[in-house]
């Protein structure tokens, strides 16, 4: 386990030298695999029964993005109804204002301690070490943020943050942290339920007696000024019920238009969050009631950059999100490295365009990056956030700044493109260096056909998978010798440069990771994210099942062909 | 009060000029887009009721059957097999639920501590959805205070057919107005925050039990009709 990784955006390395411990992390990696397995197959069987689950997803996603288009609307009238049932509604502009303004609510209680509901925003704002340093001891009452906090670590996930941790460590760290007697501490097993058991000892005494409590928000309802909060264990009631006062930290686009809305987001917020038709325990509060529970309660709304991202018409869409983790579990990337790797409390596909988004471009701009674009966060998001697409105008942003930057002279990325700019900007330069290439390149191609290994940048690509080498013949070559119409002179005509129906008969092998298939030496390998079993594509299937699907077809359609050559 | 205005009316200027070229009037637009996914259930009432037992069963709740006649004897054997002695009671559970031979302490403004002394607890509850296996409270007198069937560590909830809904939506159109305060139980407390492996009980009651009361379907279905019409 890695001791204190960096979640702060602003001091984390760029996400290829974050991810490089992680992927040399055994442990780790077997952890997270075995974690996302988990949940995606129960996410799959779940979404498969659902005969709706297409039209459940386009309401969410219809619903999400009219309460962001009345964002303004929406939130005054929760405001508004809040107030009306006793609430007190605040309103944060950045981190340090949500954080200054949680710790006057305490002072005025004088409150000395904080038992907590599970919130990613709350670790956004990084609120806990604030309230630790004003004296103001934090208590985290989900199973798996206990320990995170008891272990010193930090979420890898937004549903389950403590994924990256197995048993035998959870064993060790509540063996050294929960202040138990010696011979409990030694007698106490790796067993789930035992280590479920001693945390449920360890809390019940603070959920009596801790006089506030803070949580996040599922959703607030702007109808009736109502909050949802969602859970498993029992935690979240525990703070929404026995405490006297209780303060509820939610971004401003958490807000729904009304109570019935929930009949669409809650049926698919469990069952893509963690594979279940429904979580044990969702509880929706209004203002204060007399008699039944904390009689002051207080409401911050947190802006810290997302009316900035709500101006952006490509990237609003970020908003939609419920921080259900469907995306993260998919991911192949996440997969591999975990979510420390990203340097944020928001990890995964969601977290690579949120993060920089929230960091106003000016950190975190590797995470767009830390995707291969597959489309799979898209195809299990609830509420249709085209993150590839988000990706992609993110990596255009920061291409943006990095033109204004001098040092791009010295990149070789940067001059590549350049080169291939100009080469490409006239026919006669390209058919060049093609001929080129075609006498570079024979220098590295062996005798089979590949090429094993590249100099330089070339190196990035061979180092994990090898190039076919470049055919004898482009296809320009090839139509303009061709016997059957010698009376035509070759084209310079764009439209018919090389490339488009050649280029698939390399695509599969291309795409192919023949170094790590040694027992498929055609290299026709289907990327692993595409062949996932998962039930979609279905009606109203998102654009990228169509580039997918071409991919794949073309493949097919070129092993055909050359089934027929064979014939 | 001590609120700085500044940042409120900054960020909502900000949304306002976020949002500035959506032109469509809210209510206009939230009643556009479409819904079509499924509204109404298809199950017979029979089938409805076997596919909540199949749910809460599948949540590790234990479910036990009754009539309007039998019901007083029902929440006394599971009482009798609880093993436990003190009980709470929502101020407005019927008399002949509190079975006798138990401590019962009727909530009229018991304490946390008084609460956490308790064994166990029985509640009505406001409806059930088969669908996901969810029962549902909205703290009403036989329902009792949200923390009343929280800290005991055994809950019966008493259901009427009648109240098993089939969908999540069927539910919703059940309550015209929004109700204050809303818990919907699905099973006892769980987590599965180590390895993925679901733990029944962390800190809401371990032990969920349900009693389904049959026979007052027929008439509920009618009203139920009435009501949409």
């Amino acid at each position: 386990m890695s001791l204190h990784p960096q979640l702060d955006p602003t001091l984390a390395p760029p996400f290829p030298q974050a991810a490089l411990p992680m992927l040399r992390n055994p442990q780790l990696r077997k952890n997270v695999a075995h974690a996302t397995d988990v949940i995606q197959a129960k996410r799959a069987k779940l979404v498969a029964e659902k005969t709706d689950w297409q039209q459940l997803r386009s309401a969410a996603s219809d619903l999400r993005a009219h309460a962001l288009e009345n964002l303004g609307f929406y939130l005054e009238q929760f405001e508004s109804r809040c107030t009306a049932a006793g609430g007190q509604v605040h309103w944060a502009s950045d981190a340090a204002e949500a954080r200054q303004i949680i710790l006057d609510l305490l002072k005025q209680e004088n409150a000395t301690e904080v038992i907590k509901i599970k919130t990613m925003t709350s670790a956004e704002i990084q609120l806990n070490p604030f309230l630790e340093s004003a004296g103001v001891a934090v208590f985290e009452t989900d199973l798996a943020e206990l320990i995170i906090q008891l272990g010193e670590d930090e979420p890898s996930h937004i549903v389950a943050p403590a994924l990256h941790v197995n048993r035998s460590q959870v064993r060790e760290i509540f063996a050294r942290r929960m202040g138990l007697p010696k011979n409990e501490a030694e007698a106490l097993t790796d067993d789930p339920e035992a280590l479920t058991a001693a945390a449920r000892t360890y809390l019940r005494h603070k959920f009596l007696t801790v006089p506030t409590a803070i949580s996040g928000a599922n959703f607030l309802i702007a109808e009736t000024g109502s909050v949802a909060v969602v859970e498993s264990e029992g935690n979240g009631r525990m703070c929404l019920t026995l405490p006297r006062t209780m303060i509820t930290l939610a971004g401003i686009e958490k807000v729904l238009p009304r109570f019935q809305d929930l009949e669409v987001m809650l049926q698919v917020l469990a069952r893509s969050a963690t594979g279940e038709r429904m979580n044990p325990y969702t509880s929706f509060w209004t203002g204060v009631t007399p008699g039944d529970g904390p009689q002051h309660f207080h409401v911050v709304l947190l802006d810290n950059q997302r009316s900035a991202i709500l101006a952006r018409p490509n990237e609003r869409q970020t908003l939609k999100c419920i921080r259900c983790g469907a995306c993260m579990n998919t991911c192949p990337v996440y997969r591999q490295t975990g979510g420390h790797a990203y340097g944020s409390v928001y990890p995964g596909p969601i977290g690579a365009i949120l993060t920089p988004q929230l960091m106003q471009m000016q950190h975190a701009q590797s995470l767009p990056y830390a995707s291969s674009l597959c489309g799979a966060c898209y195809e299990v998001c609830p509420v249709k956030i085209n993150i590839p697409e988000v990706l992609i105008d993110l990596r255009a942003q920061v291409v943006d700044q990095e033109r204004d930057q001098p040092a791009r002279f010295f990149d070789l990325m940067y001059i590549g493109m350049k080169a291939a700019d100009f080469i490409f900007a006239r026919p006669w330069r390209f058919h060049a260096s093609q001929r080129l290439a075609r006498i570079g390149l024979r220098l590295f191609t062996r005798r089979d056909g590949w090429i094993h290994s590249l100099p330089s940048l070339g190196a990035k690509w061979t180092q994990t998978r090898d190039l076919r080498g470049l055919p004898k013949q482009t296809f320009r070559e090839w139509y303009a010798a061709r016997p059957t119409n010698s009376t035509s002179s070759p084209s310079l005509d764009p439209e018919e440069m090389p490339g488009a129906p050649s280029m698939h008969r390399h695509s599969g092998a291309w795409v192919g990771d023949r170094k790590s298939q040694p027992g498929n030496p055609s290299g026709e390998t289907r990327p692993s994210v595409l062949s996932s079993s998962d039930p979609e594509p279905k009606p109203g299937a998102p654009s990228m099942h169509r580039h997918s699907g071409a991919w794949v077809g073309d493949r097919k359609s070129q092993s055909d062909k050359s089934k027929k050559e064979a014939q | 009060m001590t609120q700085p205005p500044a940042s409120r009316d900054r960020i909502l200027a900000n949304i306002r000029s976020a949002t500035s070229a959506v032109s469509t009037p809210v209510e206009a637009a939230y009643a556009a887009f479409p819904r079509s996914y499924i509204h109404h259930g298809q199950l017979a009432p029979e089938s409805r009721i076997a596919l909540l037992i199949e749910r809460l069963r599948e949540y590790d709740a234990e479910v036990v059957e009754a009539t309007p006649n039998t019901l007083p004897a029902a929440i006394a054997a599971q009482l009798a097999h609880s093993g436990k002695q003190r009980f709470v009671a929502p101020s407005g559970l019927p008399a002949d639920w509190r079975a006798p031979g138990f401590n019962w302490q009727i909530d009229n403004g018991l304490t946390h501590a008084e609460i956490e002394q308790a064994e166990g607890v029985v509640t009505a509850a406001f409806c059930a959805i088969a669908d996901s296996g969810t029962i549902v409270l909205h703290h009403g007198p036989t329902e009792g205070r949200r923390v009343l069937s929280l800290l005991p560590d055994w809950h019966l909830c008493i259901l009427r057919a009648s109240q098993v809904v089939e969908t999540l939506p069927e539910y919703f159109s059940r309550c015209p107005q929004p109700p204050p305060l809303v818990t919907w139980i699905s099973g006892p407390s769980a987590t599965a925050d180590i390895e993925m492996t679901r733990i029944k009980g962390v800190h809401g009651p371990r032990f969920l039990h349900v009693i389904l009361v049959h026979n007052d379907l027929v008439r509920d279905e009618s009203e139920a009709m009435h009501v949409k019409v």
